[in-house]
């Protein structure tokens, strides 16, 4: 049960007006992390994070208490929008033999790179999936994954190990047994 | 792979993403956003789409004289917001489909139960036409719980129509909230409202005794009209 400075405490947090700015100066370092560890490019990671906040400030509903957890969703989902959309172009470039500059050698060596093959199981998998992971992946607790994803919190270990499942199987049968 | 082995195998692969040298630029980012926020329109892709979409409403209403009519007459009333009697939406209805419209629907209500529109013939009927979204639909709702309480038992059924698209999930939360004493039916998809030619919302009907639309109110009801209508067809 809840102590009654607890009480007080919620109840000044809902009668405060939301600061949108004091917000953006909080979160959006790691909001823009965030979507830098699923879209390689750090300077479209920092426009996906400013549509995160442009979406913030158009949604009302979303300015309050549960902001943080919002701000997650929406930002995990931008990113892994955008990897999908990079995946997709990179499938359709190669489908039809698209002029392409050869790659020089720091490219290739990017192209094997280990977070390369994350991303690309990441675009594979549910998408669902893949936002159950992020958002734990960042450190959020099953209770903010719940609310993030609105889930039922009881649900989310379940959930969690087969988007893990889900993962390694992808994973092995891209790349086999590490 | 048992499970914990599992997690630390996909933590480990998932923390390869860590972008440890990137620094996002919070002021230069702060900038855009103020920028962005600052223009009201931005002539991009969806910008054409909305335009191509408003175009081709504009064609349908030139090519279909009588739902340009029934658009203009329901603008026109929701301006004023005041009661609009059978002779004219409806009368558009009717010449719509040169018949009465079918009027009667069952839909299930919070409980799950089904209701009838017809097996309250006998009774006044206000039929409202709401969502949980529309503020104006908020505005009036604590009147139709007002009328609900006073003539309830002369004879009054107020019913409401949610046309909330994601169903419960959004109107069980409000119907707690708003303490609403009547019941309320949910047409998701949209079929009930087209039949009764809901082009925006709130739109409110009243329905006599015999189960004919006395009255249509597009907009927020003005409610003295409103509760007049009420008495007249309860017969005080």
């Amino acid at each position: 049960m809840s102590s009654r400075s607890e009480i007080a405490e919620v109840i000044a947090l809902a009668d405060t007006p939301f600061d949108f700015e004091a917000t953006f100066r909080a979160q959006y370092p790691r909001i823009a992390r965030v979507i830098a560890r699923v879209v390689r490019d750090p300077a479209r990671s920092e426009e996906l994070a400013v549509e995160v906040f442009l979406k913030l400030w158009r949604s009302p509903r979303a300015q309050g208490d549960k902001t943080h957890g919002w701000l997650y969703r929406v930002a995990v989902r931008k990113a892994l929008d955008e990897l999908r959309r990079q995946t997709r172009r990179a499938r359709y470039e190669g489908l039809f033999g698209f002029a392409k500059p050869s790659p020089n050698p720091e490219q290739a060596h990017a192209a094997n790179e280990d977070q390369h093959r994350v991303r690309v199981v990441l675009a594979c998998i549910e998408k669902r999936q893949a936002e159950l992971l992020l958002l734990r992946a960042n450190d959020l607790s099953y209770d903010e994954v719940a609310a993030s994803l609105q889930l039922n919190p009881a649900s989310v270990g379940t959930l969690l190990s087969r988007a893990q499942q889900a993962f390694r199987k992808e994973y092995v049968k891209r790349y086999g047994q590490e | 792979m048992d499970k914990n082995n599992l997690n630390d195998w996909v933590d480990e692969r998932l923390a390869r993403l860590d972008e440890p040298a990137f620094q996002p630029n919070t002021d230069r980012a702060l900038r855009r956003l103020n920028d962005r926020r600052g223009k009201r329109f931005s002539f991009g892709p969806a910008w054409l789409v909305g335009a191509a979409a408003a175009a081709m409403a504009c064609a349908c209403l030139l090519i279909f004289p009588t739902s340009r009519d029934v658009v203009q007459r329901l603008f026109t009333s929701a301006s004023d917001s005041k009661l609009v009697y059978v002779g004219q939406v409806y009368a558009d209805l009717k010449a719509m489909k040169d018949k009465q419209p079918e009027t009667n629907f069952t839909l299930k209500d919070a409980q799950g139960q089904p209701v009838t529109l017809a097996d309250l013939k006998g009774k006044v009927v206000l039929l409202n036409f709401w969502a949980t979204w529309c503020e104006g639909c908020k505005t009036e709702i604590p009147w139709l719980v007002e009328f609900e309480q006073k003539y309830r038992d002369k004879g009054l059924a107020v019913v409401g129509v949610s046309e909330d698209a994601d169903g419960w999930k959004s109107v069980k939360p409000y119907l707690k909230q708003a303490g609403l004493n009547y019941p309320v039916l949910l047409d998701t998809d949209g079929s009930i409202a087209k039949r009764y030619a809901i082009f925006g919302m709130p739109v409110t009907y009243i329905i006599d005794r015999d189960g004919k639309v006395s009255a249509a109110s597009v907009g927020i009801v003005n409610k003295k009209e409103c509760e007049a209508e009420i008495l007249r067809l309860l017969g005080n």
